[in-house]
């Protein structure tokens, strides 16, 4: 029975060595939409028809104080602490809103379903999601508007019908842009450079890098993708992953992308640790706060992100026009308090704006 | 609901007395907690709410059952989150890619459950794996399966038909609560009322003792770990069809809950006690304290802790009441 | 307690041990680790640098150190699937002391108090009140993390002074971590051979009434293994924390899985009685260098987790064989 148990190990490294890589490993199949290779370049805007949900039965709540629950992917985590504070900032301005966070501990999809169905059980006047899977999410969320309850989402979609308006933070082709063209000037256009995301089955993560695989292809052809590698949202294990490729591929290796708040400062670290700042650049999405030591050490020259404190507020703010009967199907952009006017795009997505690059010169003035 | 009443006093007559207390007690926390709750909201106590954690509770529930039987014996099965996942895969994956139509692919799920519990129970009964060590490695190895089979892909656009399982009612209750039903009115009969089940609490009490008195030891634990396989596949497909959607991360986690519900239940970890009323009541309890306590406004990591506390302090009460009346008898 | 005498008064004891490894789990966890170190190390060179060997030892080492507690956990009878769970809150404490100005010694020996106050509670309602040890650790696990959570809503602490980096000092050119990985493995293993106290923990394991019998009482033993693990927690908590400039207070996912597979890999019998803790301490390497080396052979990382549980497997099996082996030549 050993032979047997070995036969199977041996069946599976074979089976996982055979893996033919047509695609960067993490990417996804849904198709891609580069952006141009010039400075600045931004998608042409085709005009989509709105194609989000409607709430039926909803009650006029017009300029009428509101109860709204956010329930992000998971609470705990510094990154929807930070969405948190921002939708509190909008309900304190607006002074007619209150909103609760709540969601479950872990990033688990049958975990979240059950926190929204307990606050439509509740009653609530709206429900703000920030979704672990866009298609499980769809039959609660339907279940809300089918109760007239407001769905509004943020930071990670849903299945457009299963809810009204989504706050993109940034187009998933701006991300991939931003985050080459970094890499690029940092290591030039022949280097090579690896991955550490958080798993291949987060669905964000996995649109960046198949974004990220089709502009590196269209404007960087001669840049090396080698590998990528899973890491949860575990900050040791994301740096021994850096570690590993960094031991593996010694000079070869040029640069790390970071996929999450979390891989990216501990790629940082990793880079640190090993005393290669310098020769290999660290480029990728996180926090300010958990970035500041490397940057100001200097490791790490550009760190993308949107904010997510505004990301939160606006998330309320296009509620709040909901619930007003101020955004409705057809709109092309909506008034978001300090953020001021944002457009319409996709049919039904409310964009935030381009990712935000922080350098040493600004992220001191962040604090999240 | 009187077979498990009968099969739980039957219990508590024969050769555990102190064990109906435990049913008793929880039920009794839980008719208190209810109170509780349903006065605190009036969202909670109605009938749409309490089917509708039905639903939520089908999966935890179907799973519980089958390690009820395990736990008794002194074993465990930690794979079971993991096999989940797997036949979610297998039923997403051979529909999806490989072409073969929806019904035989549930089928398909099913047999590799199955399939996957036999291999556990193999391992355990012909290798001598201890149940930890082998349902840990495969925690591991099934999840890697499935995370191998589907490369990280989502399956999604199953015909409508299918969603009747997880998301449709017969009769104005969930599909799936029925199956729970059906599923629990068996297993505890198997448990209560039959030669096999009695076989079980013989070899949780003394596993060598009971291999002298001529049951079929290695044949019964075989029988269980498939069967513990199977309702995990079972409770994959279900919850396929009510999340519209196939991941491999699926269940990730479940093992822990199946096994709080379990002992909250009053199943002892050692073997050799429970029923299966205490594991109905157990995870019944654990869901509408979720439900309640979301309901009345209180967080979700507050909830955790309260669950945690209410776990301990339950098991704690049980022991300290069974002490008092042994030492009082 | 200096390593100087530690290695010292072990020494003799250390001879012994060595001998008994042959033939043992011990052997087959260092003959796999060494066909690893080979098989992948001709395959790529850069696998057995030095670097990269420091990393593998390195970046397990707090695994390996709470996975002595747990070892001798699991050979008194017990459980503790907590483990993750009271490491992100050490941590977190550790951290959040360090940058709030107390002294640096205060902020890496509370975390060993704290630990030893919660698994000393563990070990009070396992030992005293005769709770399943699986029970109690399981709603052990919910507290601490809700609560985590709840108090800390995940916030990072960054900014740590100067000087707490414990696990990246370099005393002798060697990582702080190994010195604490290797000093506690040998240390533990003599305490568990040689000693009175550290054989009972066999005794209650392996039959707690004849243990009794024979004097020893099993409560008591009991309530020592939770107070110590604790002490292996703090510690790992510890070396945790300092690893990285920054720490996340979190629950570090699936921590608790990975120190258990790490002692029953490691041969330590899960029905209680057998095993050594210089076995947990080679299987933590065994998995840090499978985890490393399935990167370095290019292997499809979608497979990744498949073959890992695999390894997982035949190691058991192999152990299991050996066993059978053996009392079929007795």
């Amino acid at each position: 029975m050993l032979k047997t148990a070995t036969t199977v190990a041996g069946l599976c490294l074979v089976a996982g060595l055979a893996q033919a890589a047509d695609r960067w490993d993490g990417a996804d199949e849904l198709a891609v939409n580069p952006l141009g290779c010039e400075a600045g370049a931004t998608a042409t805007v085709t005009p989509k028809p709105y194609d989000g949900g409607a709430p039926t039965g909803a009650k006029d709540l017009a300029g009428k104080e509101i109860t709204l629950v956010d329930v992000p992917k998971l609470i705990g985590i510094g990154y929807f602490a930070a969405t948190t504070q921002g939708m509190q900032e909008a309900a304190k301005e607006l002074g007619n809103v209150n909103v609760k966070t709540d969601g479950p501990t872990e990033a688990n999809i049958d975990d979240q379903i059950t926190f929204l169905d307990n606050f439509i059980t509740q009653g609530v006047d709206g429900l703000l999601f920030a979704a672990n899977d866009p298609v499980a999410i769809a039959p609660v969320l339907k279940k809300a508007l089918g109760q007239g309850i407001h769905v509004v989402g943020y930071d990670a979609n849903s299945q457009p019908d299963a809810r009204e308006w989504f706050v993109n933070q940034a187009e998933f082709n701006g991300i991939g842009k931003s985050m080459v063209d970094a890499m690029a000037a940092e290591i030039g256009e022949d280097g090579s450079f690896a991955i550490v995301t958080s798993t291949f089955t987060t669905p964000n993560q996995a649109r960046w890098i198949a974004e990220m695989q089709a502009y590196a292809e269209k404007c960087h052809p001669n840049m090396k993708w080698l590998e990528t590698v899973e890491a949860q949202e575990d900050n040791i294990l994301s740096f021994n992953q850096a570690t590993t490729l960094l031991n593996k591929y010694g000079d070869e290796l040029k640069g790390l992308f970071g996929m999450t708040s979390v891989a990216t400062p501990a790629s940082a670290e990793a880079v640190t640790q090993a005393q290669l700042c310098g020769k290999v650049a660290v480029v990728g999405l996180a926090t300010p706060n958990a970035m500041k030591p490397y940057v100001a050490a200097d490791c790490v020259k550009s760190v993308v992100l949107w904010n997510p404190v505004d990301l939160g507020y606006a998330a309320v703010q296009v509620m709040r026009a909901v619930a007003d009967g101020k955004l409705q199907a057809g709109a092309t952009e909506v008034e978001a308090g300090r953020l001021g006017k944002l457009p319409i795009v996709n049919g039904s997505e409310v964009l935030l704006g381009a990712p935000f690059i922080y350098s040493k010169s600004n992220i001191d003035q962040f604090d999240f | 609901m009187a077979t498990l009443d009968a099969a739980a006093k039957k219990q508590g007559k024969g050769w555990q007395p102190a064990l109906l207390r435990h049913e008793v007690l929880l039920a009794v926390i839980l008719v208190i907690a209810l109170i509780f709750l349903a006065a605190q909201t009036d969202k909670f106590l109605t009938t749409g709410n309490l089917l509708n954690q039905g639903r939520l509770m089908a999966e935890v529930g179907l799973v519980a059952l089958p390690m009820t039987l395990i736990i008794v014996t002194g074993g465990i099965d930690l794979s079971v989150g993991s096999i989940l996942g797997l036949c979610a895969i297998v039923l997403g994956y051979s529909w999806k890619n490989l072409g073969v139509p929806l019904p035989l692919a549930m089928v398909m799920a099913l047999g590799v459950g199955t399939l996957a519990g036999f291999a556990n129970g193999w391992f355990i009964t012909r290798v001598r794996v201890p149940p930890l060590i082998m349902t840990l490695a495969t925690l591991a190895f099934y999840r890697g399966l499935a995370e191998g089979i589907s490369q990280a892909r989502s399956v999604r656009g199953y015909p409508d038909w299918f969603f009747q399982l997880g998301q449709g009612d017969v009769w104005g209750v969930p599909t799936q609560l029925w199956i729970l039903a059906v599923a629990v009115v068996i297993t505890a009969v198997i448990l209560a009322r039959t030669p096999f089940g009695r076989g079980l609490y013989a070899i949780g009490h003394n596993e060598v003792g009971a291999r002298f008195s001529g049951i079929p030891v290695d044949r019964y634990k075989l029988i269980i770990y498939t069967f513990s396989g199977a309702m995990a596949g079972l409770a994959g497909v279900i919850f396929v069809s009510r999340v519209s959607t196939t991941r491999s991360d699926m269940g990730t986690g479940l093992e822990l809950d199946v096994i709080a519900a379990v002992v909250l239940g009053g199943t002892s970890i050692f073997g050799g006690t429970g029923t299966m009323l205490g594991t109905v009541l157990g995870f019944i309890m654990i869901q509408l304290l979720k439900n309640g306590l979301a309901l009345t406004g209180v967080k979700g990591d507050a909830t955790i802790v309260v669950i945690g506390i209410v776990l301990i302090l339950s098991i704690l009460l049980t022991n300290f009441i069974q002490r008092r009346r042994s030492g009082n008898e | 307690m200096s390593t100087a005498s530690l290695a010292r008064g072990s020494s003799n004891a250390l001879g012994a041990q060595l001998k008994r490894l042959v033939g043992g789990q011990e052997m087959i966890l260092l003959l796999c680790i060494l066909a690893i170190f080979l098989i992948v190390g001709s395959l790529n060179p850069r696998f057995i640098a030095e670097r990269n060997l420091s990393s593998i030892f390195l970046g397990n080492a707090y695994v390996a150190v709470a996975a002595i507690g747990m070892s001798m956990v699991i050979i008194s009878g017990n459980i503790d699937i907590s483990v993750g769970s009271l490491i992100g809150v050490l941590a977190t404490i550790s951290g959040t002391l360090a940058v709030n100005g107390y002294p640096i010694i205060v902020a890496w020996l509370a975390p060993l108090l704290i630990g030893v106050l919660v698994t000393g509670f563990m070990g009070y309602l396992v030992a005293y009140l005769r709770m399943p040890s699986i029970v109690v650790s399981l709603g052990m696990l919910s507290i601490l993390k809700g609560g985590l959570i709840s108090v800390t809503s995940g916030a990072w602490i960054s900014n740590l002074p100067a000087g707490y980096a414990l696990a990246q000092l370099r005393p002798m050119g060697v990582p702080m971590p190994i010195w604490f990985m290797v000093g506690l493995t040998i240390l533990a293993a003599w305490w568990m051979r040689y000693t009175a106290a550290g054989r009972s923990i066999y005794a209650v394991g392996g039959n707690a009434e004849a243990a009794l019998l024979s004097g020893i009482s099993p409560r008591r033993t009991v309530m020592m293994v939770f107070l110590i693990h604790g002490l292996f927690v703090g510690i790992a908590s510890v070396l945790f924390a300092t690893q990285l400039a920054v720490i996340q207070s979190t629950v570090p996912p699936n921590l608790e899985l990975t120190i258990i597979t790490a002692s029953v890999v490691g041969g330590v019998s899960i029905l209680g009685g057998a095993g050594t803790v210089i076995g947990s301490t080679l299987a933590a390497v065994l998995l840090a260098a499978i985890g490393s080396s399935l990167i370095f052979i290019n292997l499809s990382p979608y497979w990744l987790r498949a073959v890992q549980g695999a390894l997982i497997l035949v190691t058991v099996l192999a152990d299991l064989l050996r066993r059978r082996r053996q009392a079929r030549r007795r």
